[in-house]
């Protein structure tokens, strides 16, 4: 009973949000609901018993959307936008989203009550032969690893677009946030917890995304400190940095291939192994791309490769 | 023959990294590889003539638990577009980007965007689909922000992105719903089970409509145009011969193997209406710009109606014989379309660089300044017209016969309409390009080497295509396209 009052009021504050976070009157407050909104719908993923993507949702939708939400905001060099649509525009979208969202609860509901699929029985039953005993690090890396091999390179998609989107233009320095005293405890913590979650994966909730995201949020911690990001890394290691996770991942899945096996098989008794190092390189990678997400507009000044004779040159026309 | 799927899905993916890691081996490494990939397909073509399904379960799982990499004819055929487009346009851009900074920025998210159009054609996984369709479209507006006139570019390529996540999330929405009711994702099962239910049908709609938004079909069109004409060259050549050709594949694997117990009459006849509308009103704003690479991007808008046109009258076939006769013209029409439409680019791209802009109405002179790029103009132009002995005359023939063979004679009349448009764009740019200019144009010399990419595609769409088409259908024949076919 009182749990379904929890869930009820989780149900309602989230509907509250979702409206507030679309039409709160100024931009700054809608970004706020917007973070609450994420806080709360990694609560709702934890009820539903899915603590993977409550993770993932409190750590990348909450976390770092909301501080790359929020350092847009505060950069003054572009102007904001007019926040009123044209009224046709909006009864428009409204009309659409209400019509989509009665189609789904409708055709939902003819799908009670669900069966478990035939996809869950044979996952029950190749489990011991995953090398992991997470069922959900073990989809992920290992019974449908093609996925995130993609996803990984969804990512570093995204990442380069950043990086040559980005005006290279110096980190301008301005009033630590954040203490120095806050910043020493916070970044061995979040080294910790990010260690920790890569390594937990094999056996319940964690694993390389949620980890490299912990692991990016250290760097905001460091950027929040004035520290200039990853300008002072030389622009190959960023590079290397990058490729990491899908090259060891493409390395990995070629393994078998060679002794005649298929693209990502691994063999049993090394699979646990295996998905650990692949986790780790993706770790890594992934925390670099996040934290360019969030770096946003102060990112490397050589990206991508040093000119032959002029580089620095170039750096200080942009700037 | 796994390995050759195998590496026709990651050899992109390695390319990247290799043009990431050392971007001054990438100019050398590239066409290297563009070319490795056009083999892989060919001999990939060649082991589907004596198998017609070719199938690899990674991770060594299969069933409905991992994900299968597949391959039959209509999957070949494309890929061996892909590859062959993708070889051309790579020669192309290594001359095209004369900036280093900007050709080290592109290599690594040409590959990604590769990658992503192999790996979609070779996935039999719904939900695997979805991540390519994600690869797909942020890899290709990341390549349209590389376009020179920034500020437009920029605009074109973010509106591209965000209508391409909304018809990804409405996908996957629709799969969802699939996964819900069926408990698996893996096509080949799916095939088998799918019936006429009402979450089948908002599934089946969901799903159309997301990806007829990055099909690019009327009314869903509204950011083609800004983005495939302010890409550059090269990017376009890709994103109208491939990128939305991809799309259109994804969507005939889902009407006419996975809902052929859903899909209706009524819903084929809407299909075709908006393919109708499609043809004809992207052939009139063809003719109406007045920039080439606007022309060419709304031809792409009407060509893709074409493919459209296709599905009502495939649905009222009666016979076995009569849809294999009609589906073999769609796969032409959509290679032709492919290989025709990159030369365009391709050679647009370079009277654009020549001249500094792309005005219809300026261009006169040209074909003194560039013969050789103005006959690949007029190449693939009368590929796209339809023109004997191109592919897309046998196309067109065999959809207006199919057209009266079904009762349904106003897809004819769609048809003629198209070509004449069709044919009066092209007629008006050689006819601006070959006008005598005042004074003469310097006539410079410009590297065959350059133009030769354009030149060889055109040349493959008008002769090569039409006059060896006969093996298409034999390959096709075998499988066919699942249920109905």
């Amino acid at each position: 009973m009182s749990w379904m009052l929890i869930d009820l009021t989780l149900c309602i504050s989230l509907l509250i949000l979702a409206v507030a976070a679309l039409y709160a009157r100024g931009l700054q407050q809608r970004v706020v609901f917007f973070i609450a909104f994420g806080l709360l719908c990694a609560i709702a993923w934890a009820r539903l018993n899915a603590p993977d993507l409550a993770l993932a949702e409190a750590a990348i939708g909450a976390g770092l959307t909301g501080a790359l939400l929020l350092s847009a905001l505060n950069d003054e060099t572009d102007p904001q936008p007019p926040l009123t649509q044209p009224r046709l525009g909006r009864l428009l979208t409204t009309a659409i989203t209400a019509l989509l969202t009665l189609a789904l609860c409708a055709a939902v509901v003819t799908l009670f009550p669900l069966h478990e699929g035939i996809a869950i029985q044979q996952l029950q039953q190749q489990m011991p032969h995953a090398g992991v005993v997470h069922p959900v690090t073990a989809v992920l890396l290992n019974f449908r690893a093609w996925d995130t091999l993609l996803e990984l390179a969804v990512l570093l998609c995204a990442a380069l677009t950043v990086l040559n989107l980005a005006p290279a233009r110096p980190v301008t320095a301005h009033d630590s946030p954040l203490t120095g005293m806050l910043t020493r405890i916070l970044l061995p913590l979040l080294t910790v917890t990010a260690g920790y979650l890569l390594w937990t994966g094999a056996h319940a909730p964690g694993g390389a995304f949620q980890a490299g995201a912990v692991l990016a949020a250290a760097t905001v911690v460091l950027r929040l400190n004035n520290n200039p990001g990853f300008t002072h890394l030389r622009v190959g290691a960023l590079r290397a940095l990058l490729a990491l996770g899908l090259l060891l991942f493409l390395g990995v899945g070629l393994l078998q291939t060679v002794l005649g096996g298929a693209f990502l098989q691994y063999p049993p008794s090394t699979a646990g192994f295996l998905i650990l190092l692949i986790e780790a390189g993706a770790m890594l990678s992934i925390a670099c791309m996040l934290s360019l997400v969030y770096l946003g507009g102060h990112l490397h000044p050589h990206w991508p490769c040093h000119a032959p004779s002029n580089g620095v040159d170039t750096w200080k026309r942009h700037s | 023959m796994s390995d050759l799927l195998i590496a026709l899905a990651t050899l992109p993916l390695w390319a990247s990294l290799g043009c990431l890691l050392w971007p001054r081996l990438a100019d050398l490494l590239s066409p290297l590889v563009a070319l490795a990939l056009v083999g892989c397909s060919l001999l990939l073509l060649d082991a589907i003539a004596a198998t017609p399904v070719i199938l690899h379960h990674l991770g060594g799982w299969g069933g409905d638990l991992g994900i299968s990499l597949r391959a039959d004819a209509l999957s070949a055929l494309l890929l061996a577009l892909g590859t062959v487009v993708t070889l051309a346009a790579t020669l192309f851009a290594r001359r095209y980007f004369t900036d280093d900074q900007v050709r080290y920025r592109f290599w690594p998210l040409w590959w990604l965007l590769n990658g992503a159009i192999n790996a979609l054609l070779l996935s039999a996984d719904l939900f695997n689909l979805y991540v390519t369709l994600e690869l797909l479209g942020l890899s290709a507006a990341a390549l349209c922000t590389l376009g020179k006139d920034k500020p437009q570019a920029l605009r074109a390529a973010l509106r591209y992105l965000l209508l391409g996540l909304i018809g990804s999330l409405l996908y996957l929405t629709g799969v969802a719903l699939v996964y819900a009711e069926y408990g698996t994702l893996a096509i080949p099962s799916l095939a088998q089970q799918i019936q006429a239910s009402p979450a089948s049908l908002t599934a089946l709609l969901l799903l159309s409509s997301g990806l007829l938004i990055k099909c690019a079909l009327l009314p869903l069109h509204i950011w083609l145009p800004a983005a495939h004409s302010s890409a550059p060259a090269p990017v376009s050549a890709v994103l109208s011969a491939l990128v939305v050709k991809v799309t259109f594949y994804l969507l005939l694997r889902l009407w006419f193997e996975l809902f052929t117990a859903v899909i209706t009459p009524a819903f084929a006849t809407l299909i075709g209406t908006m393919g109708a509308t499609a043809v004809i009103w992207g052939s009139w704003r063809a003719l109406m710009s007045t920039r080439l690479k606007l022309m060419a991007a709304y031809s792409t808008v009407s060509q893709m109606g074409y493919l459209f046109l296709f599905v009502p009258i495939l649905l009222a076939l009666p016979d076995h014989d009569s849809r294999a006769l009609a589906f073999g013209a769609l796969v032409l029409f959509a290679l032709n379309h492919g290989i025709a439409k990159a030369a365009l680019f391709l050679a647009i791209g370079i009277i654009q660089q020549r001249l500094g802009h792309d005005q219809v109405d300026r261009i006169n002179g040209v074909a003194r300044q560039l013969p050789v790029t103005l006959f690949a103009v007029a190449l693939a132009g009368s590929a796209l017209v339809g023109l004997p002995p191109s592919g897309a005359f046998l196309a067109k023939w065999t959809l207006i016969s199919a057209s009266l063979v079904t009762a349904q004679w106003w897809w004819l009349l769609v048809a003629v309409i198209g070509t004449l448009l069709a044919a009066a764009y092209l007629v008006r740019v050689l006819g601006a390009a070959f006008a005598p200019a005042e004074p003469p144009p310097p006539t410079g010399k410009q590297l065959l080497s350059g133009e030769l990419p354009a030149l060889l595609l055109a040349a493959m769409a008008t002769l090569g295509l039409g006059l060896g088409a006969a093996p298409i259908w034999s390959l096709l024949a075998p499988t066919g396209l699942g249920n109905i076919l």
